[in-house]
């Protein structure tokens, strides 16, 4: 029983893995197709980086990631807040309508979002994306703030107060630093959420704001070219070293949404 | 040591809509004073102490610290501080910062700041500790943080929410005198909050017992230990016999046992209460003492344990007797065997039978 059950923890992992590691082992493949093995090459990291209309939509993902992250966490952590903190009538009713773009498909929001914008004669563009990637961001970002701030101890607060801080010292001095590991761990998975849609984005992005995952998705059709086998790994290792940066420790404590 | 009360409650209340958690209470606090509020769960204590501190404000009455009114004072403005149950440490401030907390609210000078920590660590003997994470500490390293954090501003009064509840028997008996010393090292007014009567009786130097809402008692450990006011007093505090009987011409009868050593002054129905170790084990050949039968008896190593039935329908009687004394008479004893119980007038305790029937429901809700 051990046994079969270890074989199907290996035959899992590496079902998990080996599409990565072949992503990155065909990134130096020097033959342009997968089934051939020509040799190693840096080629298409050359490519990629001379691939202006790619690096563009490279560079509109990542600062809609950016800005959407930021401001999703901005206000998943003033909700959170103020759902933890405060005796708010119907905090039930509050806490469903936070979580409720987490459960309605998102080509439906995708759509209702399309309606909305043109309803009121708003161009799709960079701010449509944002708005758009707020939205999906942001039912995450609360809970990982809220479940940080519930396992918090309450008297914390307190013995602030105690000790003759203000609200506002209070708020910065311990609220704050307490709360900084679920802020990024908000943060990173608003990011990552908003730099892999391609849903929302389809329908929210404008002439010259195509994402990253659009561009890559469109690509499929005319066939996957081996340069975006280098933008992947590029990618793998670049979230490796957030990992590490961010410390495999806190990482855990961050996927299991809960505070330091 | 001024005569102006520390802490001085004058007819605090306290409602939580229609439920009462503290009925109006007078209660004065000395300067430098082991003051500890002892009771059940749920008797009101953490409450009152909560209000102290301005976390609650009281329905009706006043507090007043050092003699000046506080009520309507926020928390950070009121020269004390609180050693919270749970410790409440700032998980991400070292020792000496989580210490030092205060101090820089208070925008103290910065070598006199480190002087100041320095020397409140050195009190909980945490010195070498001052660059750990609360995580990082034991239970009892941190509740010393706790201590040393509040304290380390002087204040004039520190509050106590059952501070040793969280750690472990040993550590815990240590740790209480611990506490004293510190207490009588600083001279600040400490108000201890506790459901353990042990507790209370080590450190304090007087203490209030309450139940349902009520201040019962203030007295001196010995106090109400050797004379409590009434029989929640005498059962919550150390074991006690407690003898329903009636008065009359300065005599006790218990039914079905007769007159029992005690000294009432006044007539009707009463309560007898009588210590454990007060009680005397006599041979069933006796010349006095009441005859009785043993039901249960155990050794306990510093003291022998027996429980008596006298009479017809009382509950047994305990009877505590050292080991020196007791060992001649209870080495051989079976269950079941005759002897007899006797203790001086002046050991027993007569009470008042009306609080008895209302504290002896609150001893029910609180078990």
């Amino acid at each position: 029983m051990r046994k079969v059950i270890g074989a199907a923890a290996i035959v899992m992992i590496a079902f998990l893995y080996v599409p990565i590691v072949a992503v990155i082992a065909y990134s130096f493949n020097a033959s342009p197709v997968s089934y051939r093995w020509d040799g190693l090459t840096l080629d298409w990291y050359a490519e990629l980086f001379q691939d202006e209309p790619l690096l563009a939509t490279l560079r509109t993902s990542l600062l809609l990631g950016l800005v959407a992250g930021f401001i999703a966490t901005v206000i998943g952590f003033l909700s959170a807040y103020a759902l933890h903190r405060f005796p708010i009538r119907g905090k039930g009713v509050l806490l469903a309508a936070v979580a409720i773009p987490l459960v309605i498909p998102e080509i439906v929001i995708g759509v209702a979002l399309l309606r909305t914008f043109s309803t009121v004669g708003m161009q799709n563009g960079l701010l449509t994306l944002v708005l758009g990637h707020i939205v999906i961001a942001l039912p995450m970002a609360t809970f990982v703030l809220l479940g940080a701030m519930r396992s918090l101890d309450p008297s914390v607060h307190e013995a602030a107060a105690d000790l003759g801080a203000g609200v506002l010292g209070t708020f910065w001095r311990v609220t704050l630093p307490i709360l900084r590991p679920a802020l990024l761990a908000a943060f990173l998975l608003s990011f990552t959420t908003s730099f892999s849609n391609i849903v929302i984005s389809t329908f929210t992005a404008g002439v010259g704001t195509t994402t990253l995952p659009i561009r890559i998705y469109s690509s499929v059709r005319t066939g996957l070219t081996p340069e975006l086998n280098a933008l992947g790994s590029l990618m793998v290792v670049l979230t490796l070293v957030v990992i590490l940066v961010v410390g495999v420790g806190q990482m855990r404590r961050i996927l299991a949404g809960s505070a330091p | 040591m001024s005569t102006v009360p520390a802490v001085a409650l004058r007819g605090v209340t306290k409602r939580f809509g229609a439920s009462v958690a503290v009925e109006p209470t007078d209660l004065d606090v000395a300067d430098g004073e082991f003051f500890s509020i002892l009771g059940p769960s749920g008797c009101g204590k953490t409450t009152i102490m909560r209000m102290i501190a301005g976390f609650e404000s009281p329905t009706a009455g006043t507090i007043s610290l050092d003699g000046r009114d506080v009520v309507g004072v926020p928390t950070r403005k009121r020269d004390l501080n609180m050693l919270f149950q749970s410790y409440a440490l700032f998980p991400h401030l070292s020792v000496e910062d989580n210490v030092a907390f205060e101090l820089r609210t208070l925008r103290v000078p910065r070598a006199e700041l480190r002087d100041r920590v320095a020397a409140a660590l050195d009190l909980v003997q945490l010195g070498e500790f001052r660059g750990r994470k609360p995580q990082e500490l034991s239970g009892g390293q941190r509740q010393r943080v706790a201590l040393a954090r509040a304290v380390v501003g002087r204040p004039k009064v520190v509050l106590l929410d059952e501070p040793l509840g969280a750690l472990d028997q040993r550590l815990r008996k240590d740790m209480q005198f611990e506490l004293k010393r510190m207490q009588r090292e600083l001279g600040i007014t400490f108000i201890y909050v506790t459901h353990d009567q042990e507790e209370a009786l080590t450190m304090s130097d007087r203490i209030a017992v309450m139940s349902r809402g009520r201040v019962l008692q203030v007295g001196s450990p010995t106090e109400i230990y050797d004379e409590p006011a009434n029989r929640f007093v005498a059962s919550f505090i150390g074991t006690c016999n407690l003898l329903d009987a009636s008065a009359a011409d300065g005599v006790a009868r218990v039914e079905g046992v007769g007159v029992v050593p005690a000294s009432p002054d006044t007539d009707g129905a009463v309560v007898v209460a009588v210590r454990p170790e007060r009680i005397r084990l006599l041979p069933a050949d006796a010349a006095q003492g009441i005859p009785g039968r043993v039901v249960e008896h155990a050794f306990l190593g510093d003291h022998w344990l027996a429980k008596v039935v006298v009479g017809a329908a009382v509950a047994p009687v305990q009877v505590q007797v050292p080991a020196s004394v007791g060992a001649d008479l209870l080495r051989g004893l079976e269950d079941g065997a005759e002897v007899r119980i006797d203790w001086s007038p002046a050991d027993a305790r007569v009470l008042p039978a009306e609080v008895a029937a209302s504290a002896a429901q609150t001893q029910e809700v609180a078990a």
